[in-house]
């Protein structure tokens, strides 16, 4: 019992941090309050989709720099997608950089571009392994029996 | 001069120098400005430090101004007045001059020709005088000649000489008495005769005067004539000498005709008059003299001619004519006496001729001489004699004459004119002295009056002035005066509010400040108490700091509610919610609070009371909560009614189904009329309703002279009462301020017996179209029959009074053994016989009448609802108790009241026995319902199908246990002091509800929250009670297994069977829309959406935001997909027909995802293939001609308003940013159904 006590302080500071640090926002919070005994992991299963299309849309977007001539308003699409997809699991930083990112695009500027495709993959990287952290230590508590709801 | 002139001259000086005045007024206002400027900026400037206002500093500035202006007006006062000062007093001098000199210089003109009027006048008649004097001097010496001429041949000598004699005394006689004015005539002869005639004017006798013919011969004195060449002188003096010697003879002559009347008298010679001898002719012209008379004492004047011989060689005779200078004097003395002065005459060496007064001309000393004229003894004469003399001296000017005014002689002034009359041998001077007094005396006087006249007038004008001035001017200053305080005191106001809102501000922040670490505090605190490793006096010392904690929190929470208030930042929200439902939350929430007091909380909200309004729901509840946790600290024991009621012009309230305190609401009705009408009158557009609401409990009450402080902040009714209950005293206060801002009233009513009534209502808003829907089910039709065996009274007659209106039978029991004795008596006796049933038991008639209604009733359903606490709880005998009831379960339906407390053995016990229908206290309305649904619901379906009857109940246990578990927790979100109650629930909750009550209460209690929350309960609650809806297969799995479970038992039953269970479903729908109207209008239930999305990230979540308000969702990934989806159901639409609900029940699940009709489309604008413009188009293309408008919602991650528009263009009903709002989506989609279904 002393371990989950532990672990689920462990859980809140963490959390906490990720939200001062301004990795996220509320919008994690909303969807962590979607997530109830229908679906339990509706969060895990929504950051994970996230995960999952981000890393394709990173892969396009730097394939797409990489070429001769850059379409950029596939590019832009692109960005668009992955600061939608961002913003709606809260992954805030992330998104905030898409902004630039289409601002690049709109005016065509390759090194802007290649340069905001640096730092999103930067954050989208250090996002992700705090996610992962945060739902590990979630299934580490539940596994003890403890609640994990309380963020 | 006139004072009016005068005035008239002011005016006219006013008018030509107001501008100048304005000019000095300008300068002395911006003396005044910056003096007083200088003066205020430089005393205030360490307050200044504080405020940093800047209106202020506007006032101050204003203030200055207004000072300064005030000094002005006193300073232009005074200016003004010094003006008129001058301006009259230089007006009066130079009128008086002017005036004073242009006659002063008109009558010295005047007096100058009077005066020398004056004195040609006696110089005249001096003249004349001398003139007839000279005349007749000159006609006796030619007559003379003549005569002597005539008898001088010695003839008869002595004969000729009587002859010459007698002719020369007739010629002399007739010149004589010709001349009235002579004083006499003498002739002397060279012989020494002296022939004289002499008038006396005193008496006016007249005398010959002769002497005796001592020596005749003419010849004689022919003879000597020779010789008197040589020795003339010698002739003269002897002649006189011999004349002297001489006798003398006066004879008295009648002064008309000459005739002697009197004798000859002898007389002394030269006794009377002089008789010019040859001395005084020694040259031979003529002489002049004035001699002193010794008769009279006026001067007389006398002229000497020599008569010649024929030969001219010698002279025979001297002829003198005297006159008596006399009559100048008088005439002098007659014209002074008219003009008055003083006139004298004098000859050119000084002597006085003559004067206008009476003073002696002569001196008294023998002999008798002329007196000079500064020896004269008139003072005046001598004076003006003297001053003459003194000024001029020797140089008197001869030929000119001398004026000279102003001339100070004694103690007064006089005139001085004189005159000099150049006559030969005799220069005569003529002096006139004239009183000033006499030619100015009026004048002067009269400018004396005048300027004093003129003085006083002006020093009146100036006094008058003044206090005019005064007085206008006292006015302004006094304005002046006025303006000022008022600006001061606008100013004091000014701070005095800017401070107070200061105040607020700052607590407002503070407050908001303060709260975040005290959630953090507390949050920690909660850390702290799940922590096992706690010792026990660790633990109560931590839940003691929880607690205070909590309180803390609490107060600041109302503190910021308050000052939210002041300063004016409190928006009021005004979304749809359930008004029923946050109610029914509040009151379950204060019950698990009342039943540690024994007090009953008791809900009594009319049928006419909207579902749902528009408003902000968490302030409706606040104010509840505060009034209803006002009333329980003061409320030992008895009750806390809540009531509501609705106010609505169409329906009178009056048919109301409120049983308590009818009477005394009655009276209170006229008095808040007023305010009714008025709140009536606005309600009458927009839809606005106006909800009563009382908060009625048995407290001590609140003394009437405090029935309207108790609103203001921290004021209490009894300041003893913190001590015993704590608060701050806010709460009310916060209640009133909610209450005006909601455009409603609240105050405390006189009730009868003990407690506190405080009425209050609120002006809100209902949908339009949601005003009456809820369909009632009518009771009657089913022949219930209820059995109320409550613990609370006040709670059981509302609730029975609530239902008989409703047409359902009621019984109440209030313990255990009523109870029984109903029970035995509805079951025992209605099955054997009733008169034994009336024998033996002493009922009364009420019950007689319902029970013999209920017999009539064909096949009554009774209902038991039972109160846990009738039950002997502290002893095993409950147990018994339980198995005594169990005996009527087949023959009735139990409800049970659980205490919130009820211990878990009792709940496992219960459901043991098939005792499903639990509830919490407290009763009322909403679970009655609830409980009669069910209660009918199990009826028909117990008609319909009885071998299904245990399945059905199986599933029937787990749903009320989640409803009750619901229940529990969807107050908490309600609740405005989440926190508190939470801890309640913890402390109170069993260990299975132990985990939801921390979710709740580690959130924030937001709005939001709790919406959420509230939805989701919702949406349990409704896929639970209604279990054979198709809609719940996809949310919850064990119930989809029931749906899956009641399929094929629909279809292996006969088709009549099915037939009846489509009727059952029917009903359970109707029932199923009336509980939807109850769970809140917010639920999506039952909408179908499409979502057309192409990340899957946010498909997911929104489909999960929608699943969880009930909605099913159809996702798609594009816009292609989206209208294939759609024209799918367009066709399918086409050959179903109408018989949705068939279709519904009937077709499989993959075909309604594809051939349902949705109801919503939510579209993303960017999606590849076709973006959601492109779809909308193609959409509303292919809607065209159908009549039929899905409403599509724009989703779009661009925030901008071109979005909107273009949106809106293709054809969009509505737009939603990314990422989703959660609420804002779902009170868009219900806008939007809305209007649609």
């Amino acid at each position: 019992m002393e371990s989950v006590v532990r672990l689920q302080r462990q859980l809140v500071d963490y959390t906490a941090s990720l939200f001062q640090e301004g990795y996220l926002d509320e919008q994690f919070i909303q969807l962590r309050q979607l997530q109830d005994e229908s679906n339990p992991q509706f969060a895990v299963e929504v950051v994970s989709l996230f995960f999952e299309e981000a890393e394709r849309l990173l892969d396009e977007l730097a394939k797409g720099l990489s070429q001769e001539n850059t379409d950029f308003k596939r590019l832009d699409a692109q960005v668009h997608q992955l600061k939608g997809s961002s913003s709606s699991i809260g992954a805030q930083r992330v998104g905030r950089i898409c902004i630039a990112f289409r601002n690049y695009c709109e005016m065509q500027n390759v090194e802007g571009c290649l340069n905001s495709l640096q730092q999103v993959r930067q954050e989208y990287s250090s996002v992700k392994s705090k996610l992962e952290t945060l739902f590990k230590m979630e299934r580490q508590l539940s596994a003890a029996g403890g609640s994990v709801s309380s963020p | 001069m006139p004072a009016k002139q005068v005035i008239e001259e002011i005016s006219s000086e006013n008018s030509v120098y107001s501008p100048m005045v304005t000019r000095f007024r300008f300068v002395f206002d911006r003396l005044w400005a910056f003096a007083s400027s200088w003066k205020t900026s430089s005393t205030p400037r360490g307050r200044r430090i504080f405020h940093r206002d800047v209106e202020k500093e506007e006032f101050q500035y204003a203030s200055t101004q207004c000072l300064s202006s005030y000094y002005s007006v006193f300073v232009v006062r005074l200016a003004i007045m010094v003006m008129l000062a001058i301006l009259i007093g230089l007006l009066t001098i130079l009128t008086w001059h002017f005036t004073k000199r242009y006659t002063a210089k008109s009558l010295d003109n005047l007096a100058y020709g009077l005066r020398f009027e004056l004195l040609q006048r006696p110089i005249l008649r001096m003249w004349n005088i001398l003139n007839s004097t000279a005349e007749i001097t000159r006609t006796q010496v030619e007559l003379s000649q003549y005569v002597i001429r005539r008898y001088s041949k010695p003839a008869n000598q002595a004969e000729q000489v009587e002859q010459l004699y007698e002719a020369m005394k007739s010629v002399t006689w007739a010149l004589f008495s010709s001349r009235r004015a002579l004083n006499s005539i003498t002739i002397n002869y060279r012989n020494g005769f002296v022939q004289a005639f002499h008038r006396d004017l005193k008496d006016n006798n007249t005398f010959y005067i002769y002497s005796d013919l001592a020596n005749y011969s003419i010849g004689a004195s022919v003879a000597n004539e020779m010789k008197s060449l040589s020795t003339h002188q010698a002739w003269n003096d002897e002649a006189i000498r011999g004349n002297r010697s001489a006798t003398w003879y006066r004879e008295p002559l009648d002064p008309l005709s000459g005739e002697k009347i009197g004798k000859a008298k002898k007389i002394a010679p030269e006794d009377l008059i002089n008789i010019a001898g040859i001395s005084q002719v020694p040259d031979g012209a003529a002489s002049w003299h004035v001699a002193v008379s010794k008769f009279t004492d006026s001067p007389l004047l006398s002229a000497a001619l020599p008569v010649w011989d024929s030969s001219n060689k010698s002279i025979v005779a001297v002829v003198g004519v005297t006159t008596a200078l006399y009559s100048v004097g008088q005439l002098m003395k007659e014209l002074v006496e008219f003009h008055s002065g003083y006139i004298y005459l004098t000859s050119l060496e000084g002597y006085l001729l003559a004067t206008s007064t009476n003073a002696s001309l002569l001196t008294y000393s023998k002999p008798l001489k002329l007196k000079m004229a500064v020896d004269c003894e008139d003072d005046v004469i001598r004076l003006g004699a003297q001053w003459l003399k003194r000024t001029y001296g020797k140089d008197f000017p001869p030929s000119h004459g001398v004026h000279v005014e102003n001339v100070k002689l004694g103690n007064q002034q006089y005139y001085i004119d004189s005159f000099f009359l150049n006559l030969k041998r005799l220069p005569l001077v003529g002096v006139i002295i004239i009183p000033r007094k006499y030619i100015m005396g009026k004048v002067d006087q009269r400018a004396f009056k005048t300027l004093v006249i003129l003085i006083s007038a002006s020093l009146c004008i100036l006094v008058i002035g003044c206090v005019c001035i005064l007085i206008l001017t006292n006015g302004v200053s006094k304005e002046m005066r006025l303006r000022a305080e008022l600006i001061s005191h606008l100013e004091a106001r000014r701070k005095a509010e800017a401070s107070s809102n200061y105040k607020s501000q700052f607590l407002a922040n503070m407050s908001h400040e303060l709260r975040t670490p005290m959630a953090a505090v507390i949050g920690l605190l909660d850390i702290l108490i799940s922590d096992d490793c706690l010792t026990n006096e660790q633990y109560a010392t931590v839940t003691q700091i929880r607690k205070c904690s909590t309180a803390l929190l609490r107060l600041l929470n109302n503190i910021l509610d308050l000052s939210k208030v002041e300063s004016g930042k409190l928006v009021l929200e005004n979304a749809e919610f359930d008004l029923g439902r946050e109610l029914e939350g509040l009151v379950d929430m204060f019950s698990v609070q009342c039943i540690n007091h024994n007090v009953e909380t008791v809900l009594d909200l009319s049928d006419d009371i909207p579902k749902v309004v528009q408003g902000d729901s968490a302030r409706v509840v606040q104010i509840f909560a505060n009034l209803i946790n006002n009333s329980i600290k003061f409320t030992p024991s008895g009750h806390i009614i809540l009531r509501g009621w609705c106010e609505n012009p169409n329906c009178s309230s009056d048919s109301r189904n409120l049983p308590l305190n009818q009477k005394s609401r009655t009276p209170q009705k006229t008095r808040m009329r007023q305010q009714e009408n008025h709140a009536k009158k606005a309600s009458k557009k927009d839809n606005q309703i106006i909800l009563w609401f009382e908060v009625d409990d048995t407290g001590c009450g609140i003394d009437p002279s405090k029935w309207d402080s108790v609103f203001e902040s921290f004021e209490q009714a009894d300041p003893s009462t913190t001590r015993l209950h704590g608060g701050t005293g806010l709460g009310l206060c916060i209640v009133r301020t909610l209450v005006n801002k909601m455009g409603g009233e609240i105050k405390v009513v006189k009730k009868e017996g003990p407690g506190t009534l405080m009425r209050l209502y609120l002006l809100l808003s209902t949908p339009m179209d949601a005003t009456e829907q809820h369909c009632q089910i009518d009771y009657a039709e089913n022949g219930l029959v209820v059995l109320l065996a409550l613990h609370g009274d006040t709670g059981r007659s509302i609730t029975s009074k609530w239902l008989q209106k409703n047409g359902v039978c009621t019984l109440e029991a209030s313990e255990w053994n009523e109870l029984t004795q109903i029970l035995r008596e509805l079951f025992h006796a209605s099955s054997v016989h009733h008169n034994g049933f009336d024998a033996h038991y002493a009922v009364n008639k009420s019950w007689k009448s319902i029970l013999l209604n209920i017999e009539e009733m064909r096949n009554p359903t009774f209902v038991i609802i039972v109160d846990i606490g009738l039950l002997d709880l502290s002893t095993g005998i409950w147990k018994e108790q339980l198995i005594f009831l169990h005996k009527y379960f087949g023959r009735a339906k139990f409800a049970w009241v659980l205490n919130h407390d009820t211990s878990n053995t009792i709940k496992m016990e219960l459901r043991r026995k098939g005792h499903i229908l639990m509830v919490n206290k407290p009763l009322y309305k909403t679970k009655m319902f609830h409980i009669l649904e069910a209660v009918i619901k199990e009826r028909n379906f117990e008609l319909q199908k009885t071998n299904t009857t245990a399945s059905r109940t199986s599933t029937k246990e787990g749903d009320a246990h989640e409803f009750l578990e619901i229940d529990s927790t969807h107050l908490d979100g309600v609740s405005s002091d989440g926190s508190d109650i939470s801890e309640m629930g913890a402390s109170n909750s069993s260990n299975g509800e132990k985990r939801r009550e921390t979710i709740v209460k580690s959130h924030p209690p937001s709005q939001y929250n709790k919406n959420n929350c509230f939805v989701g309960l919702t949406d349990d609650y409704a896929e639970d009670s209604i279990s054979r809806k198709e809609e719940s297969w996809k949310s919850s799995p064990n119930c989809r297994d029931i749906h899956e479970d009641t399929e094929p038992k629909s279809q292996a039953s006969s088709p009549t069977e099915a037939q009846e269970r489509e009727s059952g479903c029917g009903k359970t729908l109707s029932v199923n829309c009336s509980s939807k109207t109850v769970n809140g209008k917010k639920s999506l239930e039952g909408l179908r959406i499409l979502l057309a999305e192409d990340t899957p990230v946010l498909q997911r979540v929104a489909t999960i935001m929608l699943e969880k308000m009930g909605a099913i969702v159809v996702a798609v990934g594009d816009g292609q997909q989206a209208v294939d989806a759609l024209n799918c159901m367009l066709g399918a639409e086409d050959s179903t027909g109408e018989s949705l609900m068939k279709e519904r029940s009937t077709i499989s699940q993959t075909e309604i995802i594809s051939c349902t009709p949705y109801d919503l489309i939510l579209m993303d604008c960017q999606m590849p293939k076709m973006d959601g413009y492109e779809a909308t188009k193609a959409i509303r293309k292919s809607e065209a001609g159908t009549g039929s408008h899905i409403p599509i919602v724009a989703l779009t991650a661009h925030a901008m308003s071109c979005d909107e528009a273009k949106c809106l263009e293709v054809g969009m009903d509505a737009y939603l940013t990314k990422p989703i709002d959660f609420k804002l989506m779902v009170s868009t989609i219900l806008s939007l159904t809305k209007t649609t279904s």
